[in-house]
């Protein structure tokens, strides 16, 4: 009967839209990450959006040359998570990538990604106590808690050098590899001498036929030693878990020593230079080409190089490492300030990612309406690196002030996850409409965070990516490793105002303090 | 002149770039040069390129004590222009048939000095020291010896080139004296420290040994050539007035003797001359064995507008 039948069609219409528990956006580290812990916490109505087609975020897209990571596997991986099998100390992108896809499978962590769903804009209604995600392929999703995992570094573009769209010969960013191109015999330039130049440069000087290595400063280069993983190491991993656990530890405690000169300007910052320059002498015969290489700011105001081939690729016959300002590009090559035009089949752009310090590209609408990636168009500010007053049931990774620049950023990354996973598990079990930071508690937080960046090499003086344009910095994190994770295990419903769904009466925390989760 | 906005200045230098490739270098205008002129012009070019050069190395080491980011990032610019300056002047001898293929006029005695001391001591000078002494030559070379080449030469080609190193230099003094004049701002206990620190420093009295000479056989080379000492009079009275405006140049001890020693130079009956030419002959017969391998930055003039590739220890980038 055409009656029935209409029936559950119209059920159908009046079926409220499904509301996840919580939306992760981005399946990179991150991302797996928190999915991992919060089905493990027991929230099992989560999904992941990725724009991609397949997980590993860094990894799948860094595929240039040389690509690996510089702080040691063993460390540059998860605790929760480990893999027995780095094959070396610093082990390259490809292998990273297929650890990350491993563990999309070993935690089935698969069936919850929704691939190609490129996340354009979000909004909380009040409310409802909800986000809506919308989609570039336009669908929405919702979910009473978001985690933001897309990546600190995940966009990148060509910088807007003059004479830019002139240039006719191959462009090719360093996030962007183009694997058609054929490196041979040909005369190219590498633009930039940061961390991903430095991974570069030796290897095309093996193939291309001329490297011009065109530099804007020098930084501190230490030497990295990278040795194939023996396979005993391997094979007792494997069997001993707790003798991995032990490997990392000692990585973990080695690097937070560093902290007290690669984050704080002191003595040992001085030393650290001592060995940037023993390495630079013992590196580098020729006078001039050392003083071109020597760094005019304190180690750790940028991020350190860690490189045992970059100075001896500079030096072989066909580099040649170029200090002039660049003045335009032009249809052929490039001109520098000395007066002189090189003629170039390709430049490679290594010229960096673009920091998102005024928040991620997607606009993110609060509870009152308030964008913020306007709110943080001065700099960006947060509770703990996580929360955002005004913007409830939301978590960042990679957020304000939670920058290492002394050890792994998984490390972080591990805090960070906890402190979302506690802060879900709050608006699950208390049954929250929303959980909002308070303001004093966010503003107090961060006169602390400015007033302890104040002695930190970053602010000792040189302009570098951790910096807004007008010098202040809302991107690291002025301590060691170990302060920050103590900070992000302790999540305290004190530090927000709460509405729960059952009693729609407003908790001022403050007033009716609830206990730590 | 207090208050220049550096970052404007910045921003203009980048507006101003040129290149060798901008110029024709095989139009019309090279015969003027007379077989007769052509050594003498020969000898001129190869020291003002050389001193465009040394005054290249000369911004580099200021550039690691600028006052200020902006500064540093125009010195960094300054010390490629005075490299362009050095490329473009190769290429007029090259032009005028004075340059064998591949060929980089040798350095005088004088200038080799210079060289040495700048890659030792160059960098160990502190602003006050480079500020003031840049700006001496700077002028010197803008105002005498770039005026008296474009009389003497009346190749079009030679003229535009220096048209565009002109506007170069003008930007270049601008900045010098600004700075000059922010040294002197400085307290005057620092001002009193840097300077008898570095009277007594090996370096500076070592570079008084090589500057007196230098300018004094550049001097006799120009006056050689039927250049006016008047001119550098004039020059040396830019130096002096160029100072004058700024407000605390006048408190910075180094400037004064400069321009006590300006003076000097340009008397040509002060007694004065009987040293410094005296000086320009020991160093003639300076042994050339003493001096240490020419620097690698020193090789790197070349007059080829373009490159492509790299070669290695070659006049080429
Ligand atoms: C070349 C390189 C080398 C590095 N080496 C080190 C190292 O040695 N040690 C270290 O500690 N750190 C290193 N880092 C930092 C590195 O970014 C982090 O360590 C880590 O990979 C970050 O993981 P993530 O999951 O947070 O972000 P990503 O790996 O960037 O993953 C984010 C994911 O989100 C997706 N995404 C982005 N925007 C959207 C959107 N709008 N909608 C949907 N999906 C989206 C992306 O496609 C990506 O898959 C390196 C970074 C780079 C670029
Ligand atoms: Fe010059
Ligand atoms: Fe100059």
């Amino acid at each position: 009967m055409t009656i029935t039948a209409n029936k559950p069609r119209k059920r159908a219409a009046k079926k409220p839209p499904h509301v996840h528990t919580t939306v992760v956006i981005g399946a990179g580290f991150t991302g797996l990450g928190t999915a991992i812990k919060l089905r493990e916490a027991g929230i099992e109505d989560l999904v992941i959006l990725e724009r991609a087609d397949r997980v590993g975020g860094t990894w799948r897209d860094a595929t240039y040359p040389g690509a690996a990571c510089d702080i040691p596997s063993l460390l540059y991986s998860f605790s929760f998570a480990k893999n027995p099998n780095w094959s070396r100390t610093y082990s390259p992108s490809a292998e990273i990538c297929a650890h990350i896809e491993e563990l999309a499978e070993r935690f089935d962590l698969t069936k919850d990604i929704r691939f190609g769903a490129e996340v354009t804009s979000m909004a909380f209604d009040k409310a409802e106590g909800r986000w809506t995600v919308e989609t570039a392929g336009g669908t929405a999703y919702l979910a009473r808690t978001v985690v933001v995992a897309s990546g600190p570094l995940s966009e990148s573009s060509l910088p807007k050098m003059r004479g830019i769209e002139d240039y006719q010969g191959a462009k090719i960013h360093s996030a962007r590899w183009d694997h058609d191109f054929d490196f041979a015999g040909k005369d190219v330039a590498v633009i930039g001498t940061g961390a991903s130049a430095i991974q570069i440069i030796p290897e095309l000087v093996k193939t291309a036929g001329s490297v011009k290595v065109f530099q804007r400063t020098a930084g501190w280069v230490l030497p990295r030693v990278d040795v194939e993983t023996p396979d005993v190491a391997k094979a007792v991993f494997a069997k001993l878990p707790l003798a991995q656990q032990a490997a990392r530890t000692a990585l973990y405690l080695g690097h937070e020593a560093a902290a007290t000169g690669l984050v704080w300007d002191t003595p040992v910052t001085t030393l650290i230079q001592k060995a940037g320059l023993l390495h630079l002498r013992l590196a580098v015969k020729d006078k001039w080409l050392r003083r071109q290489l020597t760094p005019d700011f304190r180690a750790g105001c940028k991020r350190m190089l860690m490189s045992s081939d970059y100075y001896p690729a500079l030096q072989q016959d066909n580099c040649k490492l170029i200090t002039w300002p660049i003045a335009t590009l032009t249809e052929k090559g490039l001109r520098t300030s000395d007066g002189l035009e090189h003629h170039l089949d390709a430049i490679v752009f290594a010229t960096g990612y673009d920091v998102q310090l005024g928040g991620p590209p997607y606009p993110i609408t609060g509870a009152e309406g308030a964008v913020l990636q306007e709110e943080w168009s001065g700099y960006a500010q947060a509770y703990k690196s996580a929360s955002v007053h005004g913007y409830p049931n939301l978590f960042f990774s990679c957020g304000p002030n939670s920058g290492p620049g002394h050890n792994s950023l998984l490390v972080y990354v591990q805090g960070q996850i906890a402190y979302a996973v506690a802060g879900v598990r709050a608006v699950v079990e208390r049954d929250l409409r929303w959980l909002d930071v308070r303001q004093d508690v966010q503003d107090e937080y961060n006169v602390q965070i400015q007033k302890r960046l104040r002695s930190t090499t970053w602010m000792s003086g040189c302009t570098s990516w951790y910096l807004t344009a007008d010098g202040r910095n809302s991107s690291m994190y002025p301590g060691f490793a170990t302060q920050y994770l103590r900070q992000m295990q302790d999540f305290r419903i004190a530090d927000y105002e709460v509405a729960s769904h059952s009693a729609t009466r407003l908790w001022n925390a403050s007033q009716a303090p609830l206990t730590a989760v | 002149m207090a208050g220049m906005d550096m970052e404007l200045i910045l921003q203009k230098i980048k507006d101003k770039q040129w290149a060798l490739a901008d110029i024709d270098w095989d139009a019309p205008g090279a015969e003027t040069i007379t077989e007769e002129f052509r050594p003498k012009l020969k000898a001129f070019m190869a020291d003002l390129c050389w001193i465009e050069n040394v005054g290249a190395r000369g911004f580099a080491a200021l550039a690691t004590k600028a006052p200020n980011p902006t500064i540093a990032e125009i010195y960094r610019y300054f010390h490629a222009e005075e490299q362009r300056h050095a490329n473009a002047e190769l290429a007029l001898m090259r032009r005028w048939g004075m340059l064998e293929e591949d060929e980089i006029p040798e350095p005088s005695v004088n200038i080799r000095m210079a060289i040495e001391w700048l890659d030792t001591y160059g960098d160990e000078m502190p602003l006050s020291v480079l500020g003031t002494v840049i700006p001496m030559l700077e002028v010197a070379l803008d105002g005498a010896l770039l005026k008296f080449l474009l009389e003497e030469v009346h190749d079009p080609v030679c003229h535009q080139v220096f048209e565009r190193i002109n506007n170069d230099e003008s930007r270049h003094i601008a900045v010098d004296f600004e700075v000059l004049d922010m040294i002197g701002h400085a307290k005057a206990r620092k001002l009193a420290v840097d300077f008898v620190g570095n009277v007594a420093s090996p370096g500076l009295i070592i570079g008084a040994l090589m500057y007196v000479p230098l300018l004094n056989r550049t001097r006799n080379n120009l006056v050689g050539m039927g250049m006016d000492p008047e001119r550098l009079y004039t020059a040396m009275a830019r130096f002096e007035k160029l100072g004058s405006r700024g407000e605390f140049t006048h408190r910075v001890p180094l400037y004064q003797v400069i321009r006590q020693h300006a003076s000097m130079v340009i008397n040509p009956k002060h007694p004065y001359h009987l040293l410094a030419n005296a000086m320009v002959t020991i160093s003639e017969h300076y042994p050339k064995a003493l001096f240490r391998p020419i620097p690698t930055w020193f090789k790197e003039l070349t007059y080829e507008p373009v490159t492509k590739g790299v070669k290695k220890g070659m006049n080429a980038a």
